[in-house]
């Protein structure tokens, strides 16, 4: 269809110039910080020729717009930057990083999704009853739990109290338990909360009166013809979530020292390692918004008053 | 004549309970309608139209709106009373309906096939090829090309939803078809074509029709009798000649009188003073007393009960009864 | 809405009544700690180190919860500590509020260039990860109060731009506005007096919900010391103080994350209470 090639192509575009912008935002973030980033790769007490010999190799003796489009040159042709600490290129560094991340998210996402996507329609199809009230506490509780609190809790339950799984670490399934459940809860809780709301809101919408009144079933209505409805509020909250999600990943990569990108952000930043704070910058905006274009894309899909309008 | 009733409803309630108070939707409405008989339901808006469509179906809003006395029989069987299972049957099957609003009564994110296809496939054994075909059948039928059975809603106007909602109505030839105000949200030469539509289908279906409508002229093209609802009740009911020709109650003929004519001379138009009676706070006695210039004491208290005044013409209204 | 109506869903809604007495306690609690607490939250004292907790076996001048690795007393740091959450949610709510609603409202009314430029501008900050910025600008500007509740600010204005300009769009094409505007009433007249307090309900919402969501941020950034600094109490901080003693010292943890759960808890309860008592559909 035409209409949905236009709409991809809109978004494509949309997400050039986001990416554009951000990478600007990242450059200018490391040139306002205090300090000079030559003395940080040079040891100690390093002497001035030394340093100024640095800042030429670095480019930091350019006005800011050339090493700004040195920058981007360098990343359009793959080339992120070289790390101050780790001494090898910033692109192998996150590369060695992503893969562990997207182990942990992507199993975690789908896993939570198949839970709380029927949970919330369920507690949304019948208001008021005990499946109702416990999927909402179950949500209530889940959007109230810090992601530090949860991690520290779910380690002091399974690894201290019941020692059944171990409390930090990567390579094992057992490792994957608690930082999964950790940063799938809040998740969950959240989808659960859209696709119950999102249900109550399409039930009482007319056109399903419209399709009881030709003589479709309960069943059919809730798992069909309401769910698709219902599903739009959830696949955009989703895709909203991706980048709390992302951002949940460095909080629970610390607490279990599970050794993805969430972890190196932290610690390039820990470390004042620059370029490494830059492009993990960029790329994390990057993964994010290219998510949420297939987000959007899905979403036209489901729902086709977006493409044609 | 009694053996090819149709549809009974017999003194229905409806309350709507809200925060704002509870609401009598309905109070004692009695209605029949024969096999092949088109009625129409004329009234105010908030008069009960829509809820005494609903109710037929069993499909009143959930959990405000509940019958609280009387029946509704379909061939003699009480609606309240079927299963889910007999009700399911029934719905879409034997009496179908047509919504007020096109806009809202169409889901958005399905095609107007699938919408129109799913009810051809609920009742009858066909698989998907067929129920798009009889589909495509339908759309012709009401005008639009059948090729259009991919569009979702939104690329149609609001005339041409509707006729989306008119073939889902007549799909599978139903015995009764419930037409809840289906040109009100439309344009006025919209309204036009959309009646011009129902006209057609009229005389090549033999389905009963209960139109429910505020437009006296649709009713005199498209009805043989008319029952005139106010304040949840029936108050005057009869063919549409005598009804219109010779109204009775004085609710009828202030509902008449506020038409402005092409014809004829000039007069001026009259309207009913005052407000419609509202469903939480329903006068006593006659509902229309408190608007009415013919009241007379036992309006006040008494409600008047149906009376014949002439042949298949009742009226409930004192003064207009005992004239007789 | 009529204010009888509204009256009587509050005390219909048990989530907004829970959701209001529990805000309330906290605050109130929070305010009057100075009065509450006996024992110095910020100085160490090691001969008291990681004391079991009492509970209120002596009432409250015993150490409630126990002491902490450098001899403090827990429950006087948890209950300092949510001044600084609580304030630090406060003032990012507020100002971020308060910038959000005045862009969303001109770029909603306004629209045109001025609409786009501002939309545009949510689309690169909503791009980046709320927490991955907060992180980095942090790192970069130095952690401490101040600056932690402006990368709260510039992480969460968006929210509130959006939901009031979408919002605004809506009221602008509504016909009491179009019918003010050909009375000739002023924009000025027509923006705060028309279309306003047509949007509150939602920032209403909003801002209970949002405040959750800051105490939340503060806590992570706070536990990866990017936050509030030692020795000033935090619940994050102190969370993380007591990682690496959960076996012998729970109480550590679980004082500051049982707070900072019930704390968020009556916060989301108070914002879904305050949609249902104001949702203007429900009959």
């Amino acid at each position: 269809m035409p209409n949905v090639m236009r709409f991809i192509l809109k978004r494509l575009g949309m997400t050039l110039v986001i990416l554009f912008c951000v990478s600007i935002i990242a450059f200018g973030l490391i040139r306002i910080a205090p300090g000079n980033p030559a003395m940080l790769v040079l040891p100690d007490g390093a002497p001035e020729e030394a340093i100024r010999a640095m800042e030429v190799k670095l480019g930091l003796d350019q006005p800011l717009p050339v090493q700004y489009f040195r920058y981007i040159g360098g990343v359009l042709k793959g080339d992120l930057g070289t790390s101050i600490i780790y001494k090898i290129p910033v692109k192998d560094l996150i590369f060695q990083r992503l893969p562990v991340t997207f182990q942990l998210t992507v199993i975690t996402m789908v896993v939570c999704l198949l839970i709380s996507i029927p949970l919330g329609i369920i507690a949304g199809s019948r208001q008021g009853t005990i499946i109702d009230f416990s999927a909402t506490m179950f949500a209530l509780l889940g959007q109230s739990m810090s992601t530090v609190w949860m991690g520290i809790l779910v380690i002091y339950i399974f690894s201290v109290k019941l020692g059944w799984l171990p409390s930090m670490g990567y390579g094992t399934w057992q490792n994957f338990v608690l930082p999964a459940i950790t940063l799938g809860y809040p998740v969950a809780a959240q989808v659960t909360r859209m696709g119950r709301s999102g249900m109550i809101d399409v039930l009482k919408e007319d056109y399903i009166t419209a399709t009881y009144a030709k003589g479709i079933g309960k069943a059919v209505v809730y798992t069909k013809y309401a769910f698709k409805n219902a599903l739009i509020p959830i696949v955009t909250i989703v895709g909203m979530q991706i980048g709390t999600y992302l951002a949940g990943a460095v909080v629970v990569e610390t607490i279990f020292a599970w050794p993805g990108f969430g972890q190196l952000i932290f610690q390039a930043v820990g470390t004042r390692d620059y370029p490494l704070v830059q492009s993990c910058l960029l790329v994390s905006a990057a993964l994010f918004a290219i998510v949420n274009m297939f987000v959007d894309i899905l979403n036209s899909f489901i729902d086709p008053r977006i493409t044609l309008h | 004549m009694e053996n090819n009733v149709l549809l009974e409803i017999k003194d229905l309630q409806v309350q709507y309970v809200t925060e704002r108070g509870t609401g009598n939707a309905l109070n004692g409405l009695t209605l029949t309608i024969h096999k092949g008989e088109s009625l129409g339901l004329v009234g105010e808006t908030g008069a009960g139209k829509t809820t005494a469509a609903l109710s037929v179906l069993n499909l009143l809003p959930k959990p405000a709106g509940r019958i609280i006395g009387g029946e509704i029989l379909y061939n003699g069987k009480s609606v309240q009373k079927m299963s889910n299972k007999e009700l399911m049957d029934i719905r879409g099957k034997k009496i179908s309906m047509i919504f007020q609003n096109p806009l809202t009564s169409l889901n958005p994110v399905f095609t107007i096939g699938e919408q129109i296809s799913m009810v051809i496939r609920k009742h009858e054994k066909c698989t998907h090829r067929q129920a798009d075909e009889k589909t495509k059948q339908l759309l012709e039928e009401v005008g639009i090309p059948g090729s259009r059975l991919h569009d979702y809603p939104s690329q149609f106007s609001g005339g041409m939803r509707q006729r989306v909602g008119i073939a889902a109505g007549i799909a599978l030839n139903p015995e009764l078809l419930i037409a809840d105000e289906p040109t009100t949200a439309l344009d006025v030469t919209i309204q036009a074509q959309i009646l011009e539509l129902m006209k057609k289908l009229k005389t090549q279906y033999d389905t009963s029709l209960l139109m429910i409508t505020h437009n006296l002229g649709i009713i005199s093209e498209l009805c043989e009798n008319v029952a005139v609802i106010y304040g949840g009740r029936i108050i005057e009911h009869g063919p549409v000649k005598d009804v219109f020709g010779t109204p009775l109650h004085p609710y009828t003929a202030g509902l008449l009188g506020a038409i402005p004519s092409l014809e004829g001379k000039k007069e001026r138009l009259h309207a009913i003073p005052g407000k419609i009676a509202g469903a939480t706070n329903l006068p006593a006695g006659c509902a229309f007393h408190p608007r009415c210039e013919m009241c007379i004491e036992k309006c006040k208290s008494q409600v008047p009960p149906m009376a014949t005044v002439r042949p298949g013409h009742n009226v409930a209204c004192f003064v207009k009864a005992e004239g007789k | 809405m009529d204010k009888k109506i509204l009256f009587s869903r509050m005390l219909k809604s048990k989530f907004f009544m829970v959701g209001a007495v529990l805000v309330l306690l906290i605050v109130l609690l929070s305010v009057f700690s100075p009065f509450i607490v006996q024992f110095d939250p910020v100085t160490n004292s090691l001969k008291d180190r990681l004391i079991s907790p009492e509970y209120f076996a002596s009432g409250l001048s015993g150490h409630v919860f126990g002491t902490d690795d450098l001899g403090r007393d827990i429950f006087s740091r948890l209950l300092l500590g949510s001044r600084y959450s609580l304030f630090i949610a406060a003032a990012v709510v507020l100002v971020a509020a308060f910038i959000g609603t005045i862009l969303g409202a001109v770029s909603g009314y306004f629209g045109g260039v001025t609409d786009m430029i501002i939309m545009r501008l949510c689309d690169i900050m909503m791009a980046i990860p709320n927490l991955v910025l907060a992180i980095a600008v942090m790192a970069i500007l130095g952690p401490n109060i101040f600056n932690l509740i402006i990368v709260l600010i510039v992480t969460s204005w968006v929210q509130y731009c959006k939901v009031t300009r979408n919002n605004v769009m809506v009221v602008k094409n509504a016909e009491f506005v179009k019918a003010s505007q050909v009375l000739g009433a002023k924009k000025t007249h027509i923006m705060f007096r028309q279309i306003f307090p047509n949007v509150t309900t939602q920032l209403i919402i909003l801002i209970s919900q949002q405040f959750g969501w800051t105490i939340l941020t503060e806590a992570s950034l706070s536990f990866l010391s990017l936050g509030v600094q030692p020795p000033t109490p935090s619940w994050g901080n102190m969370i993380a103080d007591g990682r690496n003693y959960l076996i012998t010292n729970p109480w550590m943890v679980f004082a500051p994350g049982i707070a900072l759960m019930i704390t968020v808890l009556a916060f989301n309860f108070l914002g879904d209470g305050l949609r249902d008592v104001l949702d203007p559909k429900k009959i």
